[in-house]
């Protein structure tokens, strides 16, 4: 029970921090719009603060994600890794005024389909674990 | 209004640099990592970062960070970070063309089913 609710809080913290990437990212690169191969859109970029929470984002999925890997099996971990696409979609609708239009929902979802997939055969590769308990397939 | 045809060339080549970038640095950190004269500890450190390997991993990164958000700036977020989901698949690919990992079926169905996702966004957007 205990390493239940370890998984779902370390799952939720990475998805937290890869989520904060994603929408500071779009904030920075709006902010320093247009876009110039130059050191002035660099500038833009670097000069507000929303690059700083990008960064903080990264750094923070970066440790979660390896002390989950110390504990957590590699398949599900795997698959939250990539299912912020999920939140930050829905985000988006909140933050940006995007729309959930059919082609992103349907996208989303083979998207989603695949990457448990992926997840699915991460768990049967690394199967055999020297620890007690059987991985969840 | 937003959805409307945000696919210029632009988007394109920065989302194709962004996959090269993204795949070129992954695998440069494993042929970082996986090389079998590095020893242990501060020695392998040091042996890594005598070698291009390491760097042309850091660099790619660098230049992929830069690359994404002038991405992301010309994207909804939403198509943004579904498009962006083809890394996960061109890593794989490249994995097993360069270092032999094996494609189970499982992975095969997950990589088409991504696929599938990225091409529906991507002809829509």
């Amino acid at each position: 029970m205990k390493r239940g609710w370890f998984y779902l809080i370390g799952f939720g913290l990475l998805m937290t921090f890869d989520t904060l990437a994603q929408v500071s990212f779009k904030y920075a690169g709006t902010h320093a719009l247009p876009v110039t191969a130059d050191v002035a859109w660099l500038l833009r970029v670097f000069g507000a603060p929303w690059i700083y929470g990008a960064i903080v984002g990264y750094v923070g999925a970066f440790f979660t994600w390896m002390s989950l890997l110390k504990h957590a099996p590699i398949g599900p971990a795997f698959a939250a890794s990539h299912l912020e696409v999920v939140s930050v979609m829905l985000l988006s609708v909140w933050l940006f005024d995007e729309h959930l239009t059919l082609p992103r929902v349907l996208g989303a979802v083979a998207i989603v389909a695949g990457i448990v997939c992926l997840g699915l055969a991460e768990s049967r590769e690394h199967e055999p674990e020297a620890d007690g308990d059987s991985a969840p397939a | 209004m937003e959805a409307a045809s945000s696919i210029t060339p632009l988007v394109a080549a920065l989302w194709v640099l962004n996959v090269v970038l993204d795949t070129g640095g992954q695998l440069a950190f494993k042929a970082a990592a996986g090389d079998k004269n590095a020893g242990d500890g501060l020695a392998r450190w040091k042996h890594m970062a005598a070698r291009p390997w390491l760097w042309l991993g850091i660099g790619s990164y660098v230049i992929e960070f830069l690359v994404w958000i002038a991405f992301l700036s010309l994207v909804p977020l939403s198509d943004g970070v579904l498009l962006g989901s083809i890394n996960i698949v061109a890593i794989m690919v490249a994995g097993r063309f360069l270092f032999g990992e094996k494609l189970t079926r499982l992975r095969v169905a997950g990589i088409l089913l991504v696929t599938l996702g990225v091409a529906i966004v991507g002809v829509a957007g």
